[in-house]
């Protein structure tokens, strides 16, 4: 894959991610609506592919204004993934050279990769998460299971136990799924169900979005280095 | 560092854990806030009834689960309010953050008819934790309570 239909891809899964955020925001208050409207207008130009990189650059300005407004990402780690992913694409279509464009574009799929290792580690070298703990706190107390309901998986220790170790050894393992393309792929489709499973027990819609969105710079990274 | 540039350089501190994220999703399960409200008579009145703010549903079908893939802007808010929550028990940001709750509780009750007899709204947070075997809450924030009619839920 060459870096241009990377990076269109990504723009494209990106801007359509950033709609459907946006979208929600307009039900808000007013002053979100007036960010998150100038968010849509930007998002369907880059979507068009219409006038770039400037829309673009517009939504990375736009995106400190709405950092500013609720100081901090207002959904941590997936606004925050957005966001890389924002600023990858926009330095990356701004860099005078060839190679600065890739290594901008080249570091958000290494981030990509660190972030279901990294995750991995933080859990692994927990006690409470090798035993299935952890995973039973998430359900029994936590605030993100979706319903009451689902509050009665914290008795099925046997069952959390197996899945913090599916999870874990998962996130751990996505580093050699880089070694082979075909195992990328299997990689990408099993993480794809890991955050598909976490949007709907935790109602984490947003991370399945921007995940998705950043998969073709990882396929490209895969392509270059391999 | 000069106080000119200190509104200029606010928003980058803010978007630095972004580009150099640490990726520690879920490393430990911390205690988890919970949002209650209680309307009163008057700012030191100790007789209101204290309601937890957007209790979740009994039950969520799997067509919903899938269609909150696409429009899920309810429970999204809640996660904001959640980590306004946390961000609030920390002393990160606090004026913001409990201005964001009154806000966002001032509006839910918007909806509902007023009751004269109390005007006041205030709200606390309950952190639920685990110690041993046993679940514990704990009320770690209370701010003083602020007049209903003076919130701007615009």
């Amino acid at each position: 894959m060459s870096l241009e239909l990377a990076r269109r891809l990504v723009e494209i899964l990106l801007a359509l991610a950033l709609i459907q955020q946006s979208l929600e925001h307009l039900r808000g208050f007013r002053d979100e609506r007036i960010l998150f409207g100038a968010r849509i207008v930007l998002a369907v130009l880059v979507l068009a592919g219409v006038a770039g990189p400037w829309p673009l650059v517009g939504l990375a300005g736009l995106s400190l204004l709405i950092l500013h407004r609720f100081q901090g990402p207002y959904n941590g780690g997936s606004d925050r993934m957005g966001l890389l992913i924002l600023w990858c694409l926009t330095l990356s279509s701004l860099a005078p050279t060839p190679i600065l464009a890739e290594l901008a574009f080249g570091y958000l799929g290494a981030q990509l990769t660190l972030s279901y290792f990294i995750s991995g580690w933080v859990k692994v070298v927990n006690p409470d998460w090798r035993s299935g703990r952890a995973l039973r706190d998430v359900f029994q107390f936590s605030a993100y299971p979706v319903a009451e309901s689902l509050r009665g998986f914290a008795q099925r220790p046997g069952l959390l136990r197996a899945m913090s170790w599916g999870v874990m050894g998962f996130e751990l393992a996505f580093p050699l799924t880089l070694l082979w393309p075909p195992a990328l792929m299997v990689g990408l489709v099993v993480a794809g169900t890991f955050h598909l499973a976490n949007a709907c027990l935790f109602g984490l819609n947003r991370f399945f979005w921007t995940w998705l969105s950043a998969y073709p710079a990882i396929l490209w990274l895969q392509g270059r280095v391999f | 560092m000069p106080r000119r540039t200190e509104p200029l350089l606010a928003p980058l501190k803010l978007l630095a854990p972004a580009l150099v994220p640490s990726w520690n999703f879920f490393d430990v399960i911390a205690p988890a806030p919970r949002v209650e409200y209680a309307l009163l008579a008057s700012p030191g009145d100790t007789s209101g009834t204290w309601r937890v703010f957007r209790p979740r549903p009994a039950r969520v079908s799997l067509p919903e689960m899938l269609q909150r893939l696409v429009w899920n802007p309810r429970w999204n808010q809640n996660l904001f309010v959640m980590s306004c929550a946390e961000r609030l028990a920390e002393d990160r940001t606090p004026e913001h953050s409990e201005a964001e709750l009154f806000k966002r509780i001032a509006a839910d009750l918007a909806a509902e008819p007023a009751d004269p007899a109390r005007p006041w709204l205030c709200f606390r947070l309950v952190f639920v934790h685990r110690e041993g075997e046993v679940l514990t809450e704990e009320v770690m924030v209370q701010p003083a309570p602020r007049r209903l009619a003076e919130i701007d839920i615009r």
